[in-house]
């Protein structure tokens, strides 16, 4: 299990138990968000090939020896999805406080009745 | 001359960021605008059906001119131009409901987001690719998330808080399906990945499919991811809810079945569809038994709205024709019902203040219209013949019989079962208790609600044409072979 | 108490599994091995195909546009629910506390470089690293700097909302320009059919229509960005709701 899918599995997993586990809205976001990332990470790795450059076809980089550029591009389409869902999600944390006066999910649900 | 039907995607695009521009000029012009973009995104979508049932080939877009697997293709097939008929016509409905229901500021944005929501569902039952089918069900999503928190209460910012964790979760298990998948393979295009799909080790498959229906499932509600459902459906603005209830869940069915049947050649198919039956069983019996205790009329339907959704998935996962088929009927005649009754709910919650049970008494002589249109609903899901679900229930039973899961049909009936047990109760409640004072409903959403009874029983009399059509949607489904001759697929063996 | 504990102990176990399954499907797929089908036809037909020496800015732009169309529209979506979310009728800024002498002379002498920078980050996106979104994240940084230096700036949304719906009615135009002079939706009508810039692969005139559709992703990404750290940053005057 090399580095690159061991690191990124590790993410998904501490942001899915930061989900899970944590009380606090703004500590779920932040696990959501590390969870995120670490699909990215994934995604990355898996469009690697050993020894291999940038997929910029200039300065005696040829077809041959340029990295896989799909992943790249899907990843840079999922990190601004990623930020998205987080400015929608800090928006509504910022409604939920003001209507609450309590970031901790047990007090919110507690509070609704 | 085809290739012109990308206008279904890039007319609500226009639309959407011509608003900012709009509001400018004339603050007042922004709703009539949202009418006529979706009058013409019907225009659009109704000439597509024609065109597609005609001639009997789907349309294929190709974006940017490329050949697909090179390029990003749309299959406008059977399946896709109904629902994208579908999708336009509800939104056409529920925006002139929109200018009854939606008082809440700042109402330009609220256009917004309804024009990109409807444009996400339909670009999520258009495409052809997994990660362009990605994109579009995060479109939905986030224009989901906004429109929940839309009325800025502390309920439904707690709403929006469950919906955008499980979306979130969702979405990256998603993603990892596709990385496995494209990890494997080396294609995002559907049609290429069908072609291919027996060339993915076992494992990678099961896992790929597996991660493939848990990221869609948040989406299409089902146990046991749905748990933002209720709440959201409660605290939307009351035409959303009636589109989340009508097509968006629908179009991420859609993607479901899609993903499914494209890697049926993979080892361990069978397993993933057993599961997924017994997730849509539970979600059946929990969302039956969960509506049975509410008094929250709005709460009742949304359970209720679940449940039906769990019966399509178990339809899809029986990895049969008939199965596929029968799913696509139940799909649009539960979107017309429901369409209607979350119409009149909120209608009524307009008018008398609420949806507690107790403001239902006596509707039938306050709000007759609004009354009649419930009741019409509610005795069509409960699977009463004359209307349109019983043909849809009677096709899942006997796909169900076809496949030899007969526990299924005693979970359909049961189901009716309970159904007709809190339906019945609320008819009673609206017709045989309490009084109350006539008031004046708006001759508009009398029209519309009218129309929308006047089409259920029109099914109900004569099903046959419906169900052809509904036949042909499910075999561009489930006829996985005939899927990928029609994508004109290129060549790019190294 | 101990209802916590189980809770947390379940939350491990079921990770724990996850994790195990996603492992075991990984060792099928080999670390660093070429495994490319449609990225390699990519990498080999880019130059002549799109014009560009950037292979991922040609596949984000020209092969799958239509993504970048619907990542535009998500990240659309996102501000005009930020703003819809936290709009009161009257909002102002309520920080109290100037920057320092350092942050305010930093922010007014570093912001035309930033700008600059941003700017150009997008105009080579078929060249270099980077791109629409990037650049557009730069310039947006530009406007955070002067919103953390001074405490009465802030942007004009009736400027802002605009622009940002112009620039993403002129990628539809765009796209939809490719579609009646190519025939289809998005097509690279600058490259592919008037053939300008042929003879210039690799510098700056060259590409099709990537620029364009670059430069109007970048100002749209910086003005969104910046309407929503505006947004977020004001809050509701005493008594107004």
């Amino acid at each position: 299990m090399n580095p690159y899918y061991f690191a990124s599995i590790a993410l998904i997993l501490i942001g899915l138990y930061a989900i899970l586990a944590k009380r606090s809205v703004l500590k779920m976001l932040v696990g959501l968000s590390i969870m995120e990332t670490g699909v990215n990470l994934l995604l990355i790795s898996v469009g690697y090939v050993s020894g291999r450059s940038a997929p910029i076809l200039s300065e005696g980089i040829t077809p041959d020896r340029a990295v896989d550029p799909i992943p790249q591009a899907l990843v840079l389409t999922a990190i601004v999805i990623g930020v998205a869902t987080t400015a929608m999600a800090l928006s509504v944390v910022i409604n939920l406080y003001d209507r609450y006066k309590t970031l901790n999910v047990e007090e919110i649900r507690r509070l609704r009745g | 001359m085809s290739q012109y039907a990308s206008l279904l995607i890039a007319l609500p695009l226009f639309g959407a960021f011509f608003i900012p521009i709009l509001k400018r000029i004339s603050k007042s012009a922004v709703m009539p605008f949202l009418v006529l973009v979706t009058l013409i995104q019907t225009g659009i979508a109704a000439w597509v059906f024609s065109e597609v049932y005609i001639t009997g080939k789907p349309i294929i877009i190709m974006a940017g001119g490329f050949r697909p697997p090179v390029g990003i293709n749309l299959y406008i097939g059977h399946f896709a131009t109904l629902f994208v008929l579908v999708i336009a016509v509800t939104s056409l409905l529920m925006t002139i409901f929109s200018f009854k229901a939606v008082s809440v500021e700042p109402k330009d944005n609220y256009a917004m987001l309804f024009l990109l929501l409807m444009l996400g569902a339909t670009g999520m039952i258009s495409t052809g690719d997994i990660f362009n089918l990605f994109v579009f069900m995060e479109i939905t999503a986030i224009s989901a998330y906004a429109l929940t928190a839309y009325n800025k209460t502390g309920e439904a910012s707690e709403a929006a808080l469950k919906y955008i964790v499980l979306g979130g979760i969702g979405s990256s298990f998603f993603l990892v399906g596709v990385a496995l998948i494209y990890g494997s393979l080396g294609t995002l295009n559907m049609a290429h990945i069908a072609q291919l799909a027996h060339l993915i080790s076992p494992t990678v498959a099961k896992a790929g499919l597996a991660l493939l229906i848990f990221g869609l499932a948040v989406e299409a509600e089902q146990f046991p991811l749905n748990a933002w459902a209720p709440d959201a459906y409660q605290e939307a603005p009351h035409p959303v809810t009636a589109m989340f209830s009508s097509f968006v869940v629908k179009a991420s069915l859609y993607a479901m079945s899609r993903v499914i049947y494209i890697l049926s050649a993979v080892e361990g198919w069978s397993s993933i569809l057993r599961l997924l039956i017994i997730l849509g069983t539970l979600t059946v019996i929990l969302g039956e038994m969960s509506a049975l205790r509410q008094s929250n009329v709005k709460r009742m339907f949304a359970y209720s709205s679940i449940a039906q959704v769990g019966l399509i998935a178990v339809g899809l996962a029986l990895g049969t024709k008939s199965g596929v088929s029968a799913s696509v009927f139940h799909m649009f005649n539960h979107a017309i019902v429901k369409l209607l009754m979350f119409l009149a709910v909120g209608y009524v919650a307009l008018e008398l203040g609420g949806t507690e049970i107790n403001k239902f008494e006596g509707l039938g002589k306050r709000m007759p219209v609004s009354a009649f249109a419930i009741t019409v609903g509610a005795i069509s899901i409960i699977g009463i013949p004359l209307f349109n679900v019983f043909w849809s229930k009677m096709q899942l039973i006997l796909a169900a019989l076809n496949a030899q899961y007969t526990w299924i049909v005693a979970l359909i009936l049961g189901a009716s079962l309970v159904e007709a047990t809190y339906y019945i109760r609320l008819i009673h409640t609206i017709w045989f208790k309490g009084e109350g004072e006539k008031v004046k409903e708006s001759s508009m959403l009398a029209l519309v609600m009218l129309l929308l009874v006047a089409l259920i029983i029109v099914i109900g009399i004569y099903p046959e044409p419906f169900w052809n059509v509904m036949q042909k949607a499910g075999s561009d489904i489930f006829n996985v072979a005939q899927y990928i001759k029609n994508v004109p697929l290129m060549e790019v063996n190294p | 108490m101990v209802g916590e504990v189980v809770k947390r102990v379940l939350a491990i176990v079921f990770i724990l599994i996850i994790g195990f399954w996603m492992a075991k499907a990984l060792d099928q797929v080999p670390f660093g091995q070429d495994r490319m089908l449609v990225g390699k036809y990519y990498l080999e037909h880019v130059e002549e195909e799109t014009g560009a020496v950037n292979a991922v800015t040609a596949v984000v732009v020209n092969y799958r546009g239509f993504d970048t169309l619907g990542e535009v529209t998500v990240l659309f979506i996102t501000s005009t629910g930020v703003a819809a979310l936290l709009w009161r009728k009257k909002r102002k800024r309520t920080a109290k506390t100037e920057g320092s002498v350092v942050l305010t002379t930093g922010a007014r002498l570093l912001l035309p470089f930033i700008m600059l920078f941003g700017a150009y980050i997008f105009i080579h996106g078929h060249l270099t690293p980077g791109g629409g979104f990037p650049g557009g994240a730069t310039i947006a940084t530009a406007f955070l700097f002067l919103y953390l230096a001074f405490t009465v700036y802030e942007i004009d949304h009736k400027i802002l909302e605009p622009l940002e719906g112009l620039t993403g009615v002129g990628y539809v135009i765009v796209g939809l320009t490719g579609l009646a002079i190519g025939g289809y939706f998005l097509f690279d009508w600058i490259w592919q059919t008037w053939g300008i810039g042929k003879e210039n692969i690799g510098r700056l005139l060259s590409a099709g229509f990537i620029p364009i559709i670059y430069t109007l992703i970048g100002i749209k990404v910086g003005t969104e960005l910046t309407g929503i750290v505006d947004n977020m940053i004001k809050e509701p005057e005493e008594g107004g709701q």
